[in-house]
C-alpha cells in the first residue's frame, strides 16, 4: 500500500478534473532533504508530494483567512492527519471555514517525529511527537478522500513520554517549584510569535499582543511581558486547542507548549466534557455556558 | 518575608449593577471595612478579561477580587455565567502556572448585601495577608 | 601559542573571579545557547553553533534607553546608561564574530564619515568591553554554508582572539586585533610558546550553484522585485521572526514606552521585518502586505542593501534562519535560484 502514490493520483484527478486549483500537502526541500508545505498547481507536478513521518506541519494553517494570497490561487485541497483535520472541525465551528470549501486528503497515520531532525528512518519512543502518544483520531475524523487503508487507532509507543503523565506530575508539585518551573521558561520566550504565526486557529485579524492604545501586553521580553502573553495565548486558545502540537514544534527556545495547552484541555474536557475538533457543531466551550457550571470556588 | 507594617494591595473588579451597589450600600450605611481594596467598576462581570487580573499582578497587586451579580441576577441577562465559565478555566492556569491562589477571589455579592461585602473584604484581606507580598511577580519587572 | 585546556579554565575562572561576565556555549533546555557561565564546568563543548547568536549580548533583545516621570508640572527625563560590564566571549564561531562587523555598520551608519551623524552608543559602549575568542570549527553541520559567502570555519574576521583545537585538546592561540593582543599579553602566564598538531577542520561543502556576486547583480535589477520567485519561494512563510531574531546580523528594533502610574520607560526592542505590522503606516497603507513581500525585504536586506550600502556582509552562513524555521524555508534555495 503506497500511501504517497494514491495521494499523488488523487492530487492529479483533482487538479485535472479542475475540482480544485491548488493541492497543499508535503514536498522535500532542494537541501538537507527537510520537508516542507508545497502548494501544487499544475497535475504535472503532482509528484512533489510526499508523505512520510517527517509530513508535521499542520497545513490547515493556510486556509484560515491569515492568508489572502493563498485563498486568492482558488479552491484548495489539504492533506490532512487524524490531528490536522480536527482543526477543520474547529474552524468550521467558528464560522472560518465552510465544509464545502476545501477537499480534505485525509491520511491514515501512524504517528509524526517531534522535529524533523530527530528523524532517522523510523518513529521511535523517542522522537515521536508527544502528540501521537495520546492520539485518537489516527484515521481523520472528517475527510472527503482518505489515502491508502486505515490504521489500527491506540498508541504503539509504550514508554515514550505522556504528556497527561507530565502534567500530572506537575500539578503534584508545590506552587512554587511550579512557579519557578514556568518562570524559567518563559524568561527564555523571545517574543517572536511563531507560536501564532503557526497555529491555525490564532487567526485574529489584530492579536491582542499587537494592540498599544492601550497596550495591554509590553511588548518586551521581560519577564512580565513573556508571562501575559503566553498566559494570554493559552487562555484564549482554551476548550479551542486541538494539541497539533504546532506552536511548540515552531518555538525556537523549546517552551513546553503544549504542557499549557493541553492541562486546560484537560480542564475544559472535566468541567464542560468538550472535546475540541471531534465535531464542527454547536459551538466552543468559552463562548457559551450551563446553568450547571461549577461555582464550588465562588463564595 | 513579609515586611514590617506591609499590608496587602487588593484589586477588586466589580460589576455596576450589584456588587458595585452593595459595596456603595456598605458605604452609605457606615458598616466598617478595610481600605486596602482598590475598587474598579465594570459595566459586568462579562466585560472582565483575565488580562485585567494579569495587569493589576503586574501593576503591584498582591490580590485581586473580582465580583458581581448572583446568577440570574445579571443586568445583561448571562453575562455572569459567561464570566463563571472564564474564572473556572482561568483560575486553572494561574494555578497551574504557580500562582498561589489564596490571591485570586471570586464572589456574588448584590445590591443589598452590604454585609456580605464587608465580610467578604475582611477574609480576603486576610487571606492575601496570609500568602504575603506577591514579590515573586513584581520580580519579572525589568 | 597554546594554552592547555587546564589553563584555559584557570583564565576563565579567573575572569569570573574578577566579576567579570564570560558568555559561552551552555546547555538550556535541551539547546545550546549562549548564556552567561558561573563557572568553566557550564561550558558545552559538543556543539556545532548555538541556537542564539551572541548578538544579544552587544544588542540585548529589550533594553531601557531613558526613564521618565510625569510631575506636578512637567515631565522629568532620564537618561540611561548601560549597565557595562566587561563581557568575555568564549567559544564563538568565526561565523558570529563576522557579524559583529555587520551590526556596527548600521549602529554607526555614516557616522565614520561624516561624525555629526548619529551612533548608537548603546551597541558601541557594550561592543567597547567585549572580547570575542572564537574556537575554529571542526566541521559544519548540513545548514552551514559560511563557506559560500566568503568564510570559513576558521575565519578570523571580527574576533579577537581565535583558537584552534589541537590533537591533545588543547588550543593554539591567534591574537587578532589589538584588544585581543592585550588580552594574550595580560594572560600571557597560562599561555605557553609550545607548538601542538592542530586537529584537521573539515570545511563545509561549497555550494557550487550559488555565486554572490551574481545574486548582487540580479538584485540590482528593479525588475527582480516583482519576479514571481518570490511568491513561489516564500507562499509558506508565516512570517514568525524566528529566522530574524536568532540570525547575527538582523538588527532592527522598536521603541516603545512602558509606563505604570506616572512613570515610565522608553525600551528599544528587537523588531523584525517578518512581522506584519513592521511596515504599517499610521494611515493604514502597508507597502508591505503579504507576506512574501516581507520576506523578499529580508532577502534584499541580506544580499542587495548591505553590498551596496556597507562593506561588511548581510548573511555570514550561519544556517541558524534553516535550522529554526517551522516550514523549512531554505535561503540557499532563493540564493540558488538567484544566482542563474
Ligand atoms: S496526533 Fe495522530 S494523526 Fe496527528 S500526527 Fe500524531 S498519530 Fe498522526
Ligand atoms: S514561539 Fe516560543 S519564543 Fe516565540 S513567542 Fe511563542 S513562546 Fe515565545
Ligand atoms: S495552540 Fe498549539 S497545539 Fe493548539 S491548535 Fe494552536 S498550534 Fe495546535
Ligand atoms: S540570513 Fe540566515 S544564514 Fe545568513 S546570517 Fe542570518 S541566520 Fe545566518
Ligand atoms: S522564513 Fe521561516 S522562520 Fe522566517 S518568518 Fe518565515 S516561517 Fe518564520
Amino acid at each position: 500500500m503506497d500511501r504517497e502514490k494514491k495521494l499523488r493520483e488523487k492530487a492529479r484527478e483533482l487538479l485535472e478534473s479542475k475540482e480544485v486549483d491548488l493541492v497543499i500537502g508535503y514536498g522535500w526541500t532542494r537541501y538537507g532533504k527537510r520537508v516542507a508545505p508545497v502548494f501544487i498547481t499544475r497535475p504535472e507536478d503532482v509528484d512533489r508530494l510526499i508523505w512520510n513521518p517527517m509530513c508535521v506541519n499542520n497545513l490547515t494553517l493556510y486556509i484560515t483567512r491569515k492568508y489572502p494570497d493563498v485563498k486568492a490561487m482558488g479552491r484548495p485541497a489539504v492533506v490532512v492527519k487524524g490531528c490536522d483535520a480536527k482543526t477543520v472541525n474547529v474552524l468550521i465551528q467558528e464560522g472560518q471555514l465552510k465544509r464545502e470549501d476545501v477537499v480534505l486528503l485525509g491520511i491514515p497515520c501512524e504517528g509524526v517525529v517531534y522535529r524533523q531532525e530527530l528523524y532517522d528512518g523510523e518513529v521511535t519512543k523517542e522522537n515521536v511527537s508527544p502528540k501521537c502518544v495520546v492520539c485518537d483520531v489516527k484515521n481523520p475524523p472528517l475527510y472527503d478522500h482518505l489515502i491508502g487503508e486505515k490504521v489500527e487507532e491506540g498508541s504503539g509507543f509504550e514508554g515514550a513520554r505522556n504528556i497527561y503523565q507530565e502534567i500530572e506530575e506537575l500539578d503534584k508539585k508545590p506552587e512554587g517549584e511550579r512557579w519557578a518551573f514556568w518562570m524559567e521558561h518563559f524568561e527564555r520566550c523571545i517574543r517572536c510569535y511563531a507560536c501564532r504565526q503557526i497555529c491555525p486557529l490564532c487567526y485574529c485579524e489584530r492579536c491582542i499582543a499587537e494592540k498599544n492604545m492601550p497596550q495591554w501586553i509590553d511588548t518586551s521580553a521581560h519577564g512580565r511581558g513573556n508571562v501575559a502573553w503566553n498566559l494570554k495565548r493559552a487562555m484564549d486558545l482554551a476548550g479551542r486547542c486541538v494539541f497539533c502540537g504546532e506552536c511548540e514544534r515552531a518555538c525556537p527556545v523549546n517552551i513546553p507548549l503544549n504542557l499549557i495547552n493541553q492541562k486546560l484541555s484537560m480542564v475544559v474536557e472535566e468541567s464542560f466534557n468538550h472535546r475540541p475538533g471531534y465535531e464542527s457543531e454547536g459551538h466552543p466551550p468559552l463562548i457559551v455556558y450551563s446553568l450547571e457550571d461549577r461555582e464550588d470556588f465562588i463564595r | 518575608m513579609e515586611e514590617k507594617g506591609w499590608e496587602p494591595r487588593i484589586v477588586a473588579f466589580v460589576c455596576n449593577w450589584c456588587t458595585y451597589a452593595g459595596a456603595d450600600l456598605a458605604g452609605t450605611s457606615r458598616l466598617e471595612y478595610r481600605p486596602e481594596v482598590r475598587i474598579i467598576k465594570l459595566p459586568c462581570t462579562g466585560r472582565i478579561d483575565p488580562l485585567f487580573i494579569i495587569k493589576a499582578f503586574e501593576k503591584g497587586a498582591d490580590g485581586v477580587l473580582v465580583s458581581g451579580c448572583h446568577p440570574g441576577d445579571c443586568h445583561y441577562t448571562s453575562g455572569n455565567y459567561h464570566a463563571r465559565r472564564r474564572w473556572i478555566v482561568f483560575r486553572e492556569l494561574l494555578k497551574f502556572a504557580g500562582i498561589d491562589l489564596r490571591r485570586v477571589h471570586f464572589s456574588w455579592v448584590s445590591a443589598s448585601e452590604a454585609l456580605k461585602w464587608r465580610d467578604l473584604i475582611n477574609e480576603v484581606i486576610e487571606t492575601v495577608r496570609s500568602a504575603g507580598p506577591f514579590e515573586a511577580y513584581r520580580r519579572l519587572n525589568p | 601559542m597554546i594554552i592547555k585546556r587546564n589553563d584555559l579554565k584557570r583564565l576563565v575562572e579567573d575572569l569570573i573571579g574578577q566579576g567579570k561576565r564570560v558568555i559561552a556555549p551552555i546547555m538550556r533546555m535541551g539547546l545550546v545557547e549562549y548564556g552567561e557561565i558561573g563557572s568553566f564546568d557550564d561550558i558545552t563543548w559538543d556543539y556545532i553553533n548555538p541556537r542564539n547568536s551572541f548578538k544579544e549580548f552587544l544588542f540585548p533583545q529589550t533594553e531601557a534607553i531613558a526613564r521618565y516621570r510625569i510631575g506636578k508640572k512637567d515631565v522629568e527625563l532620564e537618561g540611561v546608561i548601560p549597565e557595562l560590564r566587561e563581557t568575555i566571549v568564549l567559544g564563538s564561531r568565526p561565523c558570529d564574530a563576522a557579524s559583529t562587523a555587520s551590526l556596527r555598520s548600521v549602529f554607526t551608519w555614516g557616522a565614520e564619515e561624516d561624525p555629526s551623524r548619529f551612533r548608537d552608543d548603546f551597541y558601541l559602549m557594550r561592543e567597547g568591553v567585549t572580547t570575542v575568542m572564537t574556537i575554529a570549527c571542526l566541521k559544519g553541520d548540513e545548514d552551514c554554508f559560511c563557506t559560500t559567502v566568503g568564510l570559513t570555519p576558521e575565519s578570523p574576521e571580527g574576533s579577537d582572539i581565535l583558537l584552534k583545537e589541537t590533537v591533545r585538546g588543547n588550543f593554539a592561540v591567534t591574537p587578532v586585533t589589538e584588544r585581543g593582543k592585550a588580552f594574550v599579553e595580560e594572560w600571557r602566564d597560562y599561555i605557553t610558546d609550545e607548538r601542538e598538531d592542530l586537529k584537521e577542520i573539515e570545511y563545509p561543502e561549497v555550494l557550487e550553484g550559488i555565486d554572490t556576486g551574481k545574486i548582487g547583480a540580479r538584485l540590482s535589477d528593479v525588475d527582480v522585485f516583482d519576479d514571481p520567485v518570490w511568491q513561489e519561494v516564500a507562499r509558506k512563510c508565516i512570517g514568525c521572526g524566528a529566522c530574524t531574531f536568532s540570525c547575527p546580523t538582523c538588527h532592527c528594533f522598536d521603541i516603545v514606552d512602558e509606563a505604570t502610574g506616572y512613570e515610565g520607560e522608553r525600551r528599544k526592542n528587537w523588531d523584525a521585518c517578518q512581522f506584519e505590522y513592521f511596515t504599517l503606516h499610521a494611515s493604514g497603507h502597508n507597502p508591505r502586505d503579504t507576506q512574501f513581500k516581507r520576506w523578499r525585504n529580508r532577502f534584499l536586506c541580506k544580499f542587495h542593501i548591505y553590498p551596496t550600502k556597507f562593506t561588511s556582509t548581510g548573511c555570514v552562513g550561519c544556517g541558524r534562519c534553516i535550522r529554526v524555521c517551522p516550514v523549512a524555508l531554505d535561503i540557499r534555495e532563493v540564493m540558488e535560484w538567484l544566482s542563474r
